[in-house]
Formats: structure tokens, sequence, C-alpha cells
């Protein structure tokens, strides 16, 4: 197999900044389209990374979104250092939500997160130790639809 | 679409002097400085005039109807925007500058109030027959209209297929004026005031229809001068129209001209206006997020405060605002429609889109997605060499920019000033 190439970037999201919620997801749905995705793949991209973005600001210190596309596919690797989830089945259930009433406030904590990121991605993984962080990584393939 | 009369904005190269100003200014950075003069990429450009505002040397000229062209037709007919009920001095009602208009060479004079709330209730119409998708959109705004077959593809399906008011408007003149006068319809020339510059490509280049109602735009800016002098000449005559009125005004209409005075009628929806170009930006990211699913239906324009802001119109839009306001207050919740009519022309389809608006994608980085990826790693490389002071030398709005035009092949890095220095 010859040697696969890739677009590499990183994005850095700090845990709290809800001024700049959405700021990351914009940036990489700008990124693919300039790729020449199509519309829909872009857009479960961006929806991906969205949840993924604020999941990060509204429970985790600090993380990183690292973009890599193939030209068969899209991964996105996301690691934070917070609070980490107990119970990942818990949280991978539509409506279950750790927000704060603040948070519902703005309108966020809907226990959609999750549930979106899986429904959206091809692939989805997640792992986390409870007291230090969340490691999730999602694959969309670009040259197929999701079935 | 390339060619050169696409657009309305033109820069006047006479009057240019290169400075950065529209460069920093356009929302879609569709402007480059190249041998010290400003230039529009058409590609790129939604006429939302952002760069009018900016421009320090009043260089930027938006390619409007002019009063000669009117003599191409026999019988003139203005449809004024409600925007210019705000343009004069607080004692100058509507009815008196409609009068004006008249004097300043039109035969007719349509108002658009009354059009604005026929629109309004087809919208409460469309909206109740179409519980879903949510939030839709308004197509009133056409930059908004272009920003999103540009930017938001996957919202154009969210645009409430109902021409806006001014094409409706003109829609009825030509259904009916040309049996009315006996005058072949090539004779009767419909122009639309507006403090607008897309209008006129909204007009030469329809969205959603084949060929526009309309055949022109006059700024608000040209035609202020004439209308405010007939004011002046003939005041007892104008005195004399505003006692005897010839026009019913709509309340419901009266306010479009301000964001959220096209969504003020629809009391049974939830209604979301929004003004200002990068407002709407912002906003629209987030619903092709769907964030918004919860409300029905968006109001997006562009301008600050709505079409008051304009960048064709000559009052300040706190002061235009201010009198329109007062006439919506004046005038209530009066409505002039009656809505078994409105039925009849929503049933008959007379006021939808010719054909659904189709998003018109900008080109990738390359056709072949492995060669778009290498450039699009080049770009990242190019723009870490840059000095990230986005001071505009270059010609390009920022270093981001210049780092996507070199790969793009449409500049090249020695371009930047501090990229020669080094080199030296």
């Amino acid at each position: 197999m010859t040697e696969e190439i890739v677009f590499e970037q990183e994005f850095p999201v700090k845990g709290g900044d809800f001024s700049r919620a959405g700021q990351v997801s914009c940036k990489i749905k700008n990124l693919l389209q300039e790729l020449g995705l199509g519309t829909e793949i872009v857009l479960r991209a961006a929806i991906v990374s969205y949840e993924a973005e604020m999941n990060i600001i509204m429970y985790a210190w600090q993380g990183c979104l690292d973009l890599s596309v193939t030209p068969h596919r899209i991964r996105i690797v996301v690691k934070d250092s917070g609070p980490g989830i107990e119970d990942i089945n818990l949280a991978m259930k539509e409506g279950y939500s750790t927000a704060t009433l603040e948070m519902r406030e703005l309108g966020f904590g809907a226990g959609m997160g999750l549930p979106n990121i899986k429904k959206n991605a091809d692939e989805f993984w997640i792992t986390s130790e409870a007291g230090r962080g969340t490691r999730l990584e999602m694959t969309i393939l670009t040259n197929g639809q999701k079935p | 679409m390339t060619e050169d009369t696409y657009h309305s904005l033109q820069i006047n190269m006479e009057k240019c002097t290169g400075c950065v100003h529209c460069l920093t200014a356009c929302p879609t950075k569709a402007i480059r400085i190249k041998n010290g003069k400003a230039h529009i990429i058409n590609e790129l450009c939604i006429d939302c005039g952002e760069c009018i505002r900016f421009c320090p040397q009043d260089a930027i000229d938006s390619r409007t109807t002019s009063f000669l062209d009117l003599n191409a037709f026999q019988y003139k007919v203005a449809i004024p925007a409600t925007v210019l009920y705000g343009q004069f001095d607080n004692a100058t009602l509507p009815s008196e500058i409609l009068f004006a208009l008249r004097r300043v060479g039109f035969d007719y004079v349509y108002e658009l109030s009354t059009i604005n709330e026929l629109n309004n209730s087809a919208f409460d119409k469309y909206l109740h027959n179409h519980p879903k998708p949510r939030p839709l959109i308004s197509s009133t705004c056409p930059v908004v209209v272009r920003l999103i077959q540009r930017l938001y593809p996957s919202l154009c399906e969210l645009i409430v297929p109902i021409e806006p008011a001014r094409e409706i408007a003109a829609k009825i003149l030509r259904a009916n004026l040309p049996r009315v006068l006996k005058i072949s319809p090539a004779g009767i020339g419909i122009i639309h005031i507006t403090p607008c510059p897309a209008k006129m490509v909204s007009i030469n280049h329809p969205a959603s229809m084949e060929k526009s109602y309309l055949d022109g735009a006059i700024s608000i800016r040209d035609i202020f001068k004439p209308i405010f002098q007939v004011l002046q000449q003939s005041k007892e005559e104008t005195i004399m129209c505003h006692l005897f009125p010839e026009t019913i005004f709509s309340g419901i209409g009266m306010g479009t001209a301000l964001s959220g005075g096209e969504t003020r009628g629809l009391k049974n929806y939830r209604t979301v206006a929004v003004s200002g170009i990068r407002d709407t930006i912002r906003v629209l990211n987030q619903v092709e997020l769907g964030l918004l699913k919860d409300m029905d239906l968006l109001e997006c324009t562009v301008c600050p405060d709505g079409c008051v802001g304009g960048p064709l119109a000559v009052e300040n839009r706190f002061l235009a605002k201010s009198r329109i306001l007062r006439l919506v207050n004046l005038m209530g919740e009066r409505t002039v429609v009656d809505s078994s009519d409105m039925d009849l022309l929503y049933n008959k389809d007379f006021m939808s889109f010719h054909h659904p608006l189709k998003p018109v994608p900008a080109p990738p980085l390359d056709p072949d997605p492995a060669q778009a990826i290498q450039k699009a790693n080049r770009r990242n490389e190019l723009f870490k060499q840059l000095p990230g002071k986005d001071c505009g030398a270059c010609g390009a709005p920022d270093c981001w920019t210049l780092a996507d035009d070199v790969i793009r092949g449409m500049a090249a890095l020695i371009d930047c000033p501090f990229m020669k220095k080094e080199k030296k």
C-alpha cells in the first residue's frame, strides 16, 4: 500500500469558554468544504465536531480536536483533561445529562451530545477515566453514505 | 456569471487610492488590491455593499438604473421600498413622498406596505401548512439568499419559497397594467426605489425565477434630491394630497424596513430577527448545526437594523428608524389585505418561487481530493511563514487569505512586504 496523503490540524478548545462556542467546528466545516467534500459529509462532520467541542467547553478544563483527512475518511480525535465520565453507557443515553441548571438556561445540556455524535459518525469510540479526562475518536467515510 | 456586469458593485478606478479599508470590511473576502487599485473577485462577491460604507474615497459605486434609462418606457411605474418614508423630515408624510415621486417623472406609484402585509399573511399560511423543517428563512434580503447559496448549501431548502413583496407587487402590476392602460407590456417600466445595492443583481440575475418582474432599481441616493426639490417647491400641493390621500397604507406592512418588521405580524409563531452581515453569518452557522430547530422563522437582513441601514440610503439609519417607528405606531395593526384575496393568490401559487433555490458551491482547493489535501497542507505551511499582522499591504485582506491566494495561483508569497525584507 502506498503512503496515504493526509491533512492534519490541531484545534485547541478551552473549557468554560462559551463565548467562542462553535468556532472550531465552523473552521473544520469551512476547511472540509474547501477540500471539496459533499454537503452531507461536511455537515455530519460539523455536527460531530460541534458536539465534541461543546462537551469540552461545558465539562472539561481544556482539550483538543485533532482532525485528519485522507481522500477516503475524516477522523477526529478529541482528548480532554477533565472530570471524565463515570458511566459511559448512561452518558450515551438520549436525554441523560449532567449539565448544570445554568448551562441548561443557556440552551445546552439536552443530553443529546454523545448520541448525536454516534448518529452522525460512521465509527465512534469513547474511553474515559474518572478524574482525568475523556477521549473520543470519530470516523466519517467520505466516499460512502452512512448506512 | 463571471462577466463584468454581473455584480452591482464596481470600483471607480480614478477615485480608488488602493487603501485597505474595503479589504477588511468585506465579509466574504472578495476584494484584492492589485497594482494599487481595488478589484472585486466576482465569484466571491455577494453584493452586500459593506465596502461602500467603509470606502473613505467614495470610490465604490453601485450600478443602479439611471433616470435616462427610464426614457425607454412609455409608462413608468415606481415601487418605492418603505425605507423611503424615513428619509425626509418628521413633517413629511408618506402620501406626500409618493406625490413627489409622481412629480419626479413616474406616471404611477405603487405603495409597498400593502404588499408587505400580503406577503406576511402568505408566510403565515406557509408556516401553517409546513410544520417541518425548522427554522424556515425569509427570502426578502437578496444578499442572504446569495450568502446561503454560496456558503450554506444545506440551508437552501429552508428558505420560504415565496417571492419578496417587491417582486409580487411588480407581478400584480404586470398582470393588470397592460390591460387597463392598453399599452404593450414592453412599454411599461416597473422600477424599484431602494437603499440596497443587491436589488439590481436580484433583478438582473434572479435566484428563484427565470426573469424578474421588475425592470430596474433606482437608489434612494440618486432620487433623494429630485424628491426633496419637489417637496420644497410644491408645499401647497403636497398638503392637498395629504388631505385627500389616494393611497391606503398598511400598519402591518409599514415596519418591514426595520429588522423584525417582517415577522411582526406573525403572532402565532416563534420568530427571530437578525440584522448585520456578521451577525447573520454567525446565526446561519448555528442554523446549519441544527441549533435553532425550536424557532419557526428566521428573518435575516444583512444591513444593520434592517433595510433602513442600506448603504444607498441617505438619512442615517437611526433617524430613519425613528420616523418609520412613528408611522408604525400611528397606524398600529391596521390591515388592508382581504384574507380571501390572499388565499386566492396563495392557492394559485401566484407568490411562489418559479423554481427552487440551487446551491452555488465555491470551487474546492482542487477537484482531486488528494491534491486538495496537499494544497491545504501547503497553505498551512505558508501561513506559518507569514508575519500574521493582517495588514493588507500584500493586497489580500489578511495573511491567511494571502496563503490561500498563493496556493490557488492568484498571488505570490513575495507580495508580502515582510517576506521581501527577509529576502534582502
